[in-house]
């Protein structure tokens, strides 16, 4: 709470650094092979989906095991409307953000009634259904042999961008992300989100909202992620139902907000950066243990830094404490 | 007519199977608020231990659970005593990716040892079926199965609410200050319990590879049903698992055999979360951590 109190001297700050990020991810790309450029891709796509988490997770407390829904059906409303109906690819993308969003809306209504750990597994319901649904639409969606979105020739209603192009696509998208969660952090409706998560009752009894605000930032959440699977789907070209709606990339979301500290702006960025590419450079010089190595460091990081990184190193400025045992007395039996 | 028969009965005999491999997760989750999400990668480890037990020793599967199970107890014990522990009163979803962590470590370990390859687990008699009534059969193996699934989890059950250790557990789970000041070692409990999840779990393992195939790849799926059955029956009850495995076996059954494509699969998820949000406590449930004050 102490950013209402402050005093605004060095409230550019943040600005100023972000600017600087975002113009020094286009120097970047400049400096990068095809296949490394590959990989900061999939990283800016993980911060968009991060952040899409943070929301719903971090911000409001309401940790969504389901968030893959709307990365999927973002995915495959926007693989559906370049290959059936031919639509261009940028009128795919703002329809499967909206859907996305109005499908976040839709459900949450009724799932958001729910506390704790049983919203977390109704929305995992809810995304391993919709997976189902669209595996058994076969006539629209391909089925479960999956889609070709066109992207050559005269049967394409937009160009494949390449890989210069999606790497701009997802710069863009992961600073919009940034961007809207810093601005939804700072304002009224974030401080709503805040105190849903310390105390529902009471911040009903405030006057917050609960239900709208509560739909609202899931329903933003969806849109987020439903960008992100639209740019992905475009990006992959072929796309089949049990790839779009992995739990894995649930469970990744969740991995890099809470490593790197959830209910932050800045901590689900340095999570998913640190964790996509620690994984990339594991999988290319390790494969076999890759996974292993990657399960080692989940459970070493959950146990010495459950509140994250960023909660650690502010815990730690602030008061001087930098034992790494404080959160193993803090939360051990 | 028969046809509808045939897949009740398949439906409740995978039903008694189901029961088993989820209700270790159920206990865990209900007396400890920790979602194991390695409960898949325990069912296939337990699947590799029968394997193992009946391709170099020649010991019958049946049997190769019994010497499974003690062998996934102590396994599990070790993990939450020295690991879960550490981390156990932190939010639901840190102890949630510490599990996600040892399952890609185990689901990864036994990649490497056993390899990707689907296996089996042969015995003479378990493909053999019975005909019961005209045109409806009984498969013998599936039929022994549900047997030691339904037996175990009713033991279980038996052994939760008759037996001193199996109070102590529910003391714990409803209040655990409350237990530990009735000189109750929550911390021995907890690895108690995580043990009795771990080695339920293995013997579902040895069971489901008599019936079918699996790979280290089934145990994400195996972890989702788990989830359901569990969340069905309501949590950290037995019977509730039990309850919770008949449902869905029956709609998978039944699904199965009415409705085209995978839409089964579907319907049990559309049934998921329609009973979330009406009983969110489970079908036979009460509301077991969720009313419980933290001390």
């Amino acid at each position: 709470m102490t950013s209402v109190l402050a005093s605004s001297r060095r409230a550019w700050l943040p600005w100023a650094v972000g600017v600087l990020v975002l113009a020094a991810g286009f120097g970047l790309q400049t400096q990068l092979y095809t296949d490394q450029e590959r990989v900061v891709t999939a990283v800016l796509m993980y911060v968009v989906l991060a952040q899409s988490w943070n929301l719903i997770g971090g911000y409001t407390g309401y940790a969504s095991f389901g968030q893959v829904a709307f990365f999927g059906l973002g995915g495959y409303v926007t693989g559906v409307l370049m290959w059936q109906l031919r639509l261009p690819f940028w009128w795919a993308l703002a329809a499967s953000g909206l859907l996305a969003a109005g499908f976040g809306a839709l459900i949450g209504l009724p799932l958001l009634r729910l506390k704790g750990h049983y919203f977390a597994i109704a929305a995992l319901g809810v995304a391993e259904g919709t997976r189902e649904v669209i595996t058994n639409l076969t006539s629209v969606t391909g089925g479960g042999g999956g889609l070709t979105v066109p992207t050559f020739g005269a049967d394409a209603p937009t160009a494949y961008l390449g890989n210069d192009g999606f790497y701009v696509f997802f710069l863009l998208l992961a600073a919009f992300a940034v961007l809207t969660v810093t601005l939804v952090a700072r304002s009224r409706f974030g401080f709503g989100l805040r105190a849903i998560n310390q105390d529902e009752d009471a911040a009903a009894a405030m006057g917050v909202p609960t239900t709208r605000v509560k739909v609202a930032a899931f329903s933003l959440s969806g849109l987020l992620a439903g960008l992100a699977g639209s740019g992905y789907a475009f990006q992959a070209v072929n796309i089949y139902p049990g790839p779009m709606f992995d739990v894995q990339i649930t469970v990744l979301m969740v991995v890099m907000v809470v490593i790197g500290g959830s209910g932050t702006v800045l901590g689900p960025v340095l999570g998913a950066v640190g964790l996509q590419l620690l994984s990339e450079w594991l999988r290319a010089n390790y494969t076999t243990y890759h996974t292993f190595i990657l399960g080692t460091i989940i459970v070493i990081a959950v146990v010495l830094f459950p509140g994250g990184l960023v909660t650690y190193v502010r815990g730690g400025l602030r008061t001087g404490q930098w034992s790494l045992l404080t959160s193993i007395r803090r939360y051990r039996l | 007519m028969s046809q509808f028969l045939q897949a009740t009965l398949y439906g409740v005999l995978q039903g008694g199977l189901f029961a088993l491999i989820a209700v270790g997760f159920s206990l865990v989750w209900g007396v400890m608020n920790v979602i194991n999400i390695a409960q898949g990668a325990f069912v296939v480890l337990g699947a590799y231990l029968g394997w193992g037990l009946a391709t170099y020793a020649g010991i019958d599967p049946f049997l190769g659970m019994l010497v499974a199970a003690p062998v996934m107890f102590a396994l599990g014990y070790a993990l939450q005593r020295f690991l879960i522990n550490l981390v156990v009163n932190a939010p639901v979803f840190i102890t949630l990716l510490l599990t996600f962590g040892l399952d890609l470590m185990l689901t990864q370990a036994m990649n490497i040892a056993f390899t990707a390859n689907y296996r089996a687990i042969p015995t003479s008699y378990a493909s053999r079926g019975v005909e019961v009534l005209p045109d409806v059969f009984l498969p013998l193996g599936r039929f022994l199965t549900f047997g030691v699934g339904v037996g175990v989890t009713l033991l279980l059950a038996w052994v939760m609410s008759r037996t001193r250790t199996g109070l102590s557990i529910s003391a714990t789970g409803m209040d655990r200050g409350a237990a530990r000041l009735m000189g109750i070692n929550a911390r021995h409990v907890y690895g108690l319990v995580f043990g009795l999840g771990a080695a339920t779990a293995g013997m579902a393992g040895a069971m489901y590879g008599t019936v079918g195939t699996f790979s280290p790849a089934d145990a994400a799926h195996l972890t989702l049903i788990s989830f359901v059955i569990a969340v069905l029956g309501g949590l950290g009850n037995p019977y509730g698992a039990l309850i919770g495995g008949l449902v869905l076996g029956l709609i998978e059954a039944w699904g199965g055999q009415y409705l085209p494509g995978s839409w089964e699969n579907a319907l049990a998820f559309g049934v998921f979360v329609v009973v979330l949000l009406l009983r969110p406590q489970g079908l036979v449930g009460r509301s077991y951590y969720a009313a419980r004050l933290e001390v």
